[in-house]
């Protein structure tokens, strides 16, 4: 027997360690410590005694009738906790083992009022099949009724016939004849092989089946609550499947809707009510659910995620907007985008409302999103973003108008390239030349031939000069040209800059009539000029074979 | 099961096994001969080797089985004659505890071996063997107890009380869901747990209980039933205790569409009306809607749900309720729709009115196996419940007739049989004997020759069962 202090220490230590767990998580040095010290404090009185058997009391812990630990407080006893589930004796045993150890404490240091719902702590105990952990248990807290047993023994003893019966049943045994039939066929390992294969192939998820049995139910349904109340677990089996990363469930689920809607067979309320699936599918509530479980890291296959966004309808579009700037993970983000996308071309204008999110990373999600789309029916709120406050977002904004403007946008286009941002004004520059008109090519040239642009910075001056190579004509030829020849005396470096960005845009459009003046700056001692024009020449040259 | 769950199980069987091979070449040979001594080479580090890990290494034998430091080790068919053959030398010196507390070297174990051998000759056997074992420091040995008697009656109790627990609790669910309130999952859990745990000890009596059909409420007994069986299927096909949980639970609650069922239907002493069959076929979907209510949507009610709404639909799509688009039918369907039909067939309250003998319903079975049934879950069943089912009356060549009381896991054709008319002709007080007795030519002392209808007799298995 060990000493009742040290095992009133002992129960002190288990404290500790159930309140340890609610806060350390695996990876904390304090979470392995715990087990440590409780796998110490437990081996020590085991040794000698062999087993540390405890009576479980509604408030009292005992040990070798005597009291160990004793709290009245409904929260906080840990004789009540075991007590409650009808635990009355709970027995550590020499040789317990670490993992042992950790695996009790993970149970007892579960919140049973709201993590775990359906199992109770001798169901958690039982599951893991403790070796040097036992418990005694009153099964008897389980029942309302106590006096079943003896009120069914007592009804099935009177029901039977007397010994009258039993020896008229003993003398025309002999004469009847009845040779029992049944064979027993040995079980074989092919029968074992089989089931083992059935049993490998039962789908963990059986949300599926679930659903094809609520359509089985749906017509065989013979009163309007019936109908409803299976309508409404065929949302739930959807909900619960999308949050199991389950989306084939919900494809099924509305197309087969669909048809059934199509095909006639429900009309009038019925169809109303199936209708409401299909609301819910679109919901902000389920669009949520598929977030979360994508930010948990559940992947998608494409084409699944294609048939997921084909069930989908444009009022999904504000739900997967919230959750595009609510999801961590970049992947995604992405799924959420290209779902957007194909749910957009039906309604770009819905998508656009997201350009007022006042998150600027959705905002710049959602003008990629129109861009994709490229309606030009956005074009309008497009023009708004180019003043956004985020130099991100205004950039995109930009891009999206010069990938679908035409004239119309040139004009905030050119505002922009004069701001004093340079990322701004390249983008703008690009989108200019990206929109191709007259116009376009009239601002470049203007800013080119201007007296401000050989200040501007090499990137700059590239990205004028790379729109300008849009239009390969006599008169860019000519204006490269000039700007070769020209050697002024001040300043000498910014136009060799520009000489350089000039030699970039000669090459693009392999300007063979720039190669003699070209051919004169092939030994420039300006490293930068030098270089682009030894790569235009190359380019040029590379045209003559 | 886990890897070293397995290995565990093998090495004690191989213990055993191996323990009862030297004992039974010593027999022959000393055990300085080369024959015992290649035998003990192997097995001595071995059981060193447990004695060192695990402190102790401790037989016992208590009924038929022997247990390994307390746990029971599982009756290998491979190693069955030499399991026999020691549990029998076990008898002979009326050992029932041989315990080794530390580690035993070659002489040690030779002295133990010839002690052992010399002490089957004495007329004191185990006294015998004590005093000469008594300088072998780490080897004890314990009197066989007498108590099995005793120890079968707490036996019954617990499983009497188990069985009764579930459907009293069965009861209460159905009454409570009727009434619209709320159930606790977490209670059902326990109560199939408790049965669970019985069945893996290979427990029959419980499936015993399953026999015994004369109850008023027996809607609550058939759930109860049905769960018992169904869970020892599993238990046959190794399903682990997890699993076997979850298939009582869906068992329990496979019928549970029948509290909409009218009572006065249910519990009609003649047969339905067509009226009354159509509202009798609404239950699986009744049930089905049921378990989605009362639980939401989680793993556990899916899996229920799709069995109450499959339970009589058969495996080539016959059955009930009338469903459009083919499935293949959910394993635990298939597992829970044979327990059904059996523990229905050999009742009168479920759905026909006049109940098949089990051997009756059994040879039904057999035939509907392949269309209705699926033909390797029922050889399982089969294999499980016997030729002969637990309540089967039978007549023994010796003139004697009884109940069938225990299925033999090994001998499917030789149960343990409750005598209850003499071979005089004289009912007598149930005594229960088993059909693998042998007597001293080597011949089973008794067999079945015949089996009856207990029912068109009125025997009363609850009056020797319970
Ligand atoms: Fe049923
Ligand atoms: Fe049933």
């Amino acid at each position: 027997m060990a000493d009742t202090g040290e095992i009133r220490d002992l129960i002190q230590i288990l404290l500790k360690a159930k309140k340890n767990f609610r806060i350390y998580p695996e990876n904390n040095p304090m979470y392995q410590k715990t087990i440590d010290d409780l796998l110490n404090a437990l081996n020590k009185p085991l040794e000698y005694t062999g087993e540390i058997p405890l009576r479980i009391k509604q408030y009292r812990i005992l040990y070798e009738g005597e009291v160990v630990y004793e709290n009245t407080d409904k929260d906080e006893s840990l004789a009540l906790f075991f007590f409650k589930d009808g635990v009355r004796e709970l027995t550590f045993r020499q040789g317990i083992r670490r993992d042992e150890v950790e695996d009790f404490l993970q149970i007892i240091s579960l919140d049973f009022e709201k993590d775990v719902l359906d199992d109770d702590i001798v169901t958690l105990m039982w599951e893991k099949d403790f070796r040097h952990i036992s418990y005694v248990v009153d099964d008897t807290i389980l029942l309302d009724d106590h006096g079943y047993e003896e009120e069914a023994t007592r009804e099935a003893l009177e029901s039977g016939g007397g010994e009258e019966e039993i020896m008229k049943a003993y003398e025309e045994a002999f004469g009847v004849e009845r040779p029992t039939s049944i064979n027993i066929v040995p079980l074989t390992n092919d029968d074992l092989k089989s089931i083992i294969e059935e049993i490998e192939n039962e789908p963990t998820d059986k949300t599926m089946i679930l659903i094809r049995t609520l359509f089985e139910m749906l017509y065989i349904s013979e009163s309007k609550t019936d109908f409803s109340d299976v309508v409404e677990l065929m949302k739930k089996a959807i909900q619960y499947a999308v949050e199991h990363a389950n989306l084939e469930t919900p494809v099924y689920t509305v197309r087969q809707i669909r048809k059934l809607l199509d095909s006639g067979e429900f009309s009038g309320e019925s169809a109303q009510i199936l209708r409401g699936v299909d609301l819910f599918v679109n919901s902000s509530q389920l669009i949520r659910a598929f977030g979360e479980v994508m930010d948990s890291g559940a992947e998608f296959e494409t084409s699944l995620i294609e048939d997921f966004s084909g069930i989908l309808s444009k009022t999904a579009i504000p739900h997967l907007i919230t959750i595009l700037g609510e999801l961590k993970n970049m992947t995604s983000r992405k799924t959420v985008i290209s779902i957007l996308t194909e749910l957009g071309r039906e309604a770009p204008g819905m998508i656009a409302r997201g350009l007022a999110d006042k998150r600027w990373y959705v905002v710049r999600n959602i003008i990629y999103i129109l861009r994709q789309i490229g309606d030009r029916s956005v074009l309008e709120y497009l023009t708004r973003s180019v003043r956004h406050s985020d130099i991100r977002v205004r950039k995109e904004a930009i891009r999206a108008l010069g990938e679908m403007g035409s004239g119309e946008v040139i004009n905030i286009l050119k505002d922009c390239i004069y701001d004093p941002d340079e990322s701004i004004r390249i983008s703008a520059v690009r989108a200019i030349g990206q929109i191709g008109t007259a116009v376009s090519r009239k601002i470049i040239l203007e800013e080119i031939r201007s007296k401000a642009f050989r200040e501007k910075g090499f990137t700059e001056k590239k990205e004028y000069f790379e729109a300008l190579s849009r239009w390969p004509d006599e008169t860019t030829i000519e204006l490269l040209v000039e700007i070769l020849r020209k050697s002024p005396f001040f300043k000498r470096a910014k136009h060799d800059e520009t000489r350089a960005a000039a030699a970039f845009c000669a090459g693009i459009i392999k300007a063979r009539k720039a190669e003699g003046a070209l051919m004169k700056l092939r030994s420039s001692k300006n490293r930068l000029l030098r270089e682009h024009v030894i790569s235009a020449l190359q380019r040029i040259k590379d045209v003559k074979v | 099961m886990s890897k070293s769950e397995i290995l565990d199980i093998k090495e004690s069987q191989e213990l055993i096994n191996q323990f009862s091979i030297i004992v039974r070449s010593s027999q022959f040979h000393d055990p300085d001969n080369v024959a015992v001594l290649n035998v003990l080479e192997k097995f001595l580090p071995r059981i060193n080797s447990y004695i060192e890990r695990e402190g102790l290494l401790k037989i016992d034998l208590i009924g038929e089985f022997f247990y390994l430091n307390d746990s029971r080790v599982k009756y290998p068919m491979e190693f069955l004659l030499n399991f026999d053959y020691l549990a029998r030398e076990f008898r002979r010196r009326e050992i029932g505890t041989i315990s080794l507390t530390g580690a035993l070297s070659e002489e040690e174990m030779k002295t133990f071996l010839r002690s052992f051998i010399s002490s089957g000759y004495s007329n004191t056997p185990f006294e015998a063997l004590d005093a000469m074992l008594e300088d072998l420091m780490n080897i004890r040995i314990e009197r066989l107890k007498r108590v099995v008697e005793e120890g079968e009656v707490d036996r019954r109790k617990i499983v009497k009380k188990t069985y009764f627990n579930a459907v009293s609790f069965t009861k209460g669910i159905m009454t409570k869901l009727k009434a619209g309130e709320k159930v606790s999952i977490k209670r059902a859990k326990r109560i199939v747990e408790s049965m669970v745990d019985l069945i893996l000890s290979e427990d029959q009596l419980l499936i015993g209980m399953t026999a015994i059909k004369d109850y008023d409420d027996y809607t609550y007994h058939h759930s109860v039933n049905v769960s018992v069986l169904s869970i020892s299927i599993g238990q046959k096909i190794g399903l682990h205790r997890k699993s076997l949980t979850e298939l009582g639970l869906v068992a329990l609650f496979h019928d549970i569409g029948k509290m909409n069922v009218p009572r006065e239907i249910l519990n009609k002493p003649t047969a339905f009306t067509e009226e009354e069959w159509k509202t009798i076929k609404r239950h699986p979907y009744w049930g089905t809607l049921a378990i989605l209510k009362l639980k939401g949507i989680d793993r556990m009610s899916i899996q229920s749900a799709i069995v109450a709404f499959q339970h009589h639909l058969n495996f080539d799509m016959t059955g009930y309720p009338k469903i459009r688009e083919r499935v293949d039918l959910d394993f635990y369907t298939k597992i829970v729709s044979i327990a059904d039909q059996y523990d229905a067939m050999t009742s009168s309250r479920v759905y026909q009115r006049i109940p098949l003998p089990p051997d009756r319903a059994l040879s039904i079975m057999m035939d509907r196996a392949g269309r209705e049934i699926d033909p390797i879950l029922f050889k399982f069943f089969v294999n499980m419940v016997g030729v002969y089912p637990v309540g089967s009356l039978v007549l023994l060549d010796t003139r004697e007739m009884g109940l069938v009381y225990e299925c033999n896991p090994i001998h499917a054709d030789r149960p343990r049989v409750m005598v209850i008319v003499n071979s005089e002709g004289k009912k007598i007080e149930g005594k229960v004997i088993d059909l693998t007795e042998k007597d001293d030519s080597g011949r089973f002392k008794r067999s079945i020759v015949k089996t009856l209808d207990p029912n068109k007799y009125k025997v009363n298995l609850a009056e020797y069962m319970l």
